[in-house]
């Protein structure tokens, strides 16, 4: 783990320890409208909401027929703009509630918002009458503010306007105050909520980023060395081929006696020399041909060819084999099989150790089959566009049968790895490299073809190879001039 | 820590962690009955559906620093506690509450049965302050062991033999009930301060005397209990002020 990750960017202090809050990010606008619409229904007086900053929030207001009719005379109208801005831009000092008086005997109270303890914002409730005020008697500084204004006029729109005990608008702003509140915690929360929310999954991506790259790293740096792997195994089998060749070379010609006669006994051992010499050049000449298939640089003479004549080849090459084990050897072949593209030789090599390993683990009295057929790979009942991808698909299946010891399920997925061997004990029955089965898959693949491993019933192993038919019947894709 | 001389706050930000199920939420909750109404907010708690903490719980509580002296005269104290959601999937979320943490609760299941949870914890604990650059030697820290009223618990003798060989203060609770809930809150309180007055000299910055602040907050939280009592109903541990060693 590395120390110096940098922190992630969102943190939760600047949520919910310094974060401060605003009304507008927490509620919504409509909402708190109709919040102070509601009051104001239910009680009659003018509620306006302002944010820290003095923008309007919410405002329900309905304005009074006595504000109305002072507004229809010019100083009148001056009087209340001042007053209302008098009222709009007044702070609700230090105990959050302070009382503005209106020229016509009504009141503004501003009383502060809080929330979390700070001030958020202030609600304006009013005009209204205190109950205190002397009934309907429109005051003097009503009646002197213009020369227009009727006294018996102002008197009954008076009447009108909404009247209230001090403490009344006290808990009616209060009850406000905390339905606000309530609103605010659970905007608060949500917010909160969301941007833990993002944060969390940013920090997991962090998280899971640096685990990516590490891994991609180890990945790069095995990839690195699985390659020097390759080339160390090019590189020794091919040093180790030379002096072979020689082995091989001389051991033969002392076996042919071009050095003299051999007594019986001298000849077995030089044949044993030779035998092992040459089991030995196959097993390097297996590790080149992986080494090879690895690197991508094995070199396949591909053309048209018939697959029958290479199965024929393969099983009267194994007939011998088969018939010392008492192995009952079996080629099956359909009339109808088209050509493929395919290295001969390099085919020969696939199916001869198929054969080779059916036979090594099927008991005498058994039987293996090497069986082609013509298939049509559709894609199991994946039948969309049949009618276009039939024709691409034409596949030739060539099955290497054997009633042999068969292969565990969980075993299958490994026999392709190099050097597997389902029994690795130091004391195991069959014989092998282990190198085998992973050439021949990837000389199946240099083909464009399959290899999978189906169990034959009641037992034994069907080892299943599918080759593409030979391009005649594709166009090549069009080359772009 | 944040302190803001404008608006006369300092904020301080406390962890509550531990393993799943060991009763972190339980501990904010009865902190927030055991307080008064004018001292905490809403305990806001981000939870799944069946009651699991999701992201974080968050008890606000905040007093005035009334009767200090200088410049610490009128600022508000603002304790933000923490939980951390306990359930191994949420890493990526306990990393980010515990950022900037100035001192650790960490609130340990007593049942026997939950002895490798609350360890597993801890390492997880540490590891994540390890990632950022932090060590649990700076970090301010009591142990509660919770739940000592269900059976098979880790005995009090046990307890007291494992917090005399540790240097964090250990304290026995049963948050559920209340019992230990404050006792481990002020002693974390107490611990918190007496660093960040050594690190910050907040007598002399804000003019709140380390030996004023834990009566001051129980007063103002309306806490009645004796302060020096709860403190010394610990285990084991240190919670001597480091003003005092020195001096």
């Amino acid at each position: 783990m590395s120390n110096e990750a940098a922190p992630p960017p969102v943190s939760v202090e600047d949520l919910v320890l310094d974060g401060r809050v605003r009304i507008e990010d927490l509620v919504d606008r409509e909402g708190l409208d109709e919040l102070c619409r509601s009051f104001h229904a239910l009680f009659g007086i003018a509620v306006r909401i302002y944010s820290n900053e003095g923008a309007l929030l919410a405002d329900a207001t309905g304005e009074q027929e006595l504000c109305a009719y002072v507004n229809t005379t010019l100083q009148g109208r001056k009087a209340c703009a001042s007053t209302v801005g008098g009222v709009k831009s007044l702070d609700a000092g230090e105990r959050g509630d302070v009382t503005h008086p209106c020229f016509t005997g009504a009141i503004y109270r501003v009383i502060a918002l809080e929330y979390d303890g700070r001030r958020v914002g202030r609600m304006i409730v009013g005009p209204f009458l205190p109950s205190s005020a002397s009934q309907n008697e429109p005051p003097k500084s009503l009646l002197d503010v213009d020369r227009g204004i009727d006294a018996e006029q102002a008197r009954s729109l008076l009447a009108k306007m909404p009247r209230a005990k001090p403490e009344t608008v006290t808990r009616i702003a209060k009850h406000l105050q905390s339905a606000l509140d309530l609103i605010l915690f659970s905007g608060h929360k949500a917010h909160v909520t969301n941007k833990m929310h993002l944060a969390s999954v940013r920090e997991s991506y962090r998280q899971l980023e640096e685990k990516t790259t590490r891994l991609q790293e180890a990945f790069d740096r095995l990839k690195e060395l699985d390659k020097l792997k390759s080339s160390f195994l090019a590189t020794v089998s091919h040093e180790l081929r030379t002096p072979l060749t020689s082995i091989i070379g001389y051991s033969e010609m002392l076996s042919e006696g071009l050095a003299g006669d051999l007594r019986p006994e001298q000849l077995e051992f030089v044949k044993t020399i030779h035998d092992k010499g040459e089991q030995l050049l196959s097993l390097i000449m297996g590790l080149l041909d992986l080494g090879k298939l690895e690197s991508g640089t094995m070199r396949l003479a591909m053309r048209p060819i018939r697959i029958d004549p290479v199965l024929a080849e393969v099983v009267s090459t194994l007939t011998p084999t088969a018939r010392k084990k008492g192995v009952n050897l079996v080629l099956d072949v359909a009339g109808d099989l088209v050509e493929l593209r395919g290295d001969p030789e390099r085919l020969r090599q696939v199916f001869i150790n198929l054969v080779e390993n059916a036979l090594k683990f099927t008991p005498a009295t058994g039987s293996v089959t090497l069986r082609a057929r013509m298939i049509d790979d559709t894609g199991g009942d994946e039948d969309d566009g049949l009618a276009l991808m039939a024709p691409t698909r034409s596949r030739i299946e060539v099955q290497v049968v054997d009633t042999g010891i068969g292969i565990p399920a969980r075993e299958k997925p490994k026999v392709f790895d190099a050097f597997y061997q389902v029994d690795s004990s130091s004391t195991r029955e069959y014989g092998g490299t282990g190198l085998g089965l992973s050439i021949v898959k990837r000389l199946v693949e240099a083909h464009s073809g399959d290899i999978r491993i189906e169990d034959n019933s009641p037992k034994g192993t069907v080892f299943v190879v599918s080759l593409p038919q030979a391009a005649s019947r594709l166009s090549e894709a069009p080359r772009v001039a | 820590m944040q302190i803001n001389f404008g608006g006369r706050e300092i904020a301080l930000k406390l962890v509550y962690y531990g393993p799943a199920l060991s009763g972190k939420t339980t501990n904010l909750r009865s902190l927030h009955q055991l307080t008064t109404e004018k001292s905490r907010g809403r305990l806001m708690t981000l939870e799944t559906k069946d009651d699991r903490t999701l992201f974080f719980d968050m008890l606000p509580l905040s007093f005035k620093a009334e009767g200090s002296t200088g410049n610490g005269g009128g600022m508000t104290l603002r304790l933000k506690i923490f939980t951390v959601p306990g359930q191994v999937l949420h890493a990526s979320t306990r990393r980010l509450v515990l950022q900037g943490a100035d001192g650790i609760a960490f609130i340990a299941d007593s049942q026997i049965s939950e002895t490798e949870h609350n360890a597993a914890s801890f390492l997880d604990l540490r590891q994540n302050l390890a990632e950022m650059s932090l060590s649990l030697k700076q970090m301010p820290m009591v142990i509660q062991f919770n739940k000592r009223d269900l059976p098979r618990v880790r005995s009090d003798e046990e307890l007291a033999a494992l917090a005399g060989r540790g240097r964090e203060p250990v304290f026995r609770a049963s948050a559920v009930n209340g019992p230990g809930v404050l006792e481990t809150f002020f002693g974390l309180l107490h611990l918190t301060w007496d660093k960040l007055e050594t690190e910050h000299h907040l007598a002399q910055m804000i003019g709140i005397e380390p030996s004023d602040l834990l009566p001051m907050a129980a007063r103002q939280l309306g806490v009645t209990a004796d302060v020096d009592a709860m403190l010394a109903s610990s285990l084991g541990g240190k919670l001597r002020r480091s003003t005092q060693v020195v001096a």
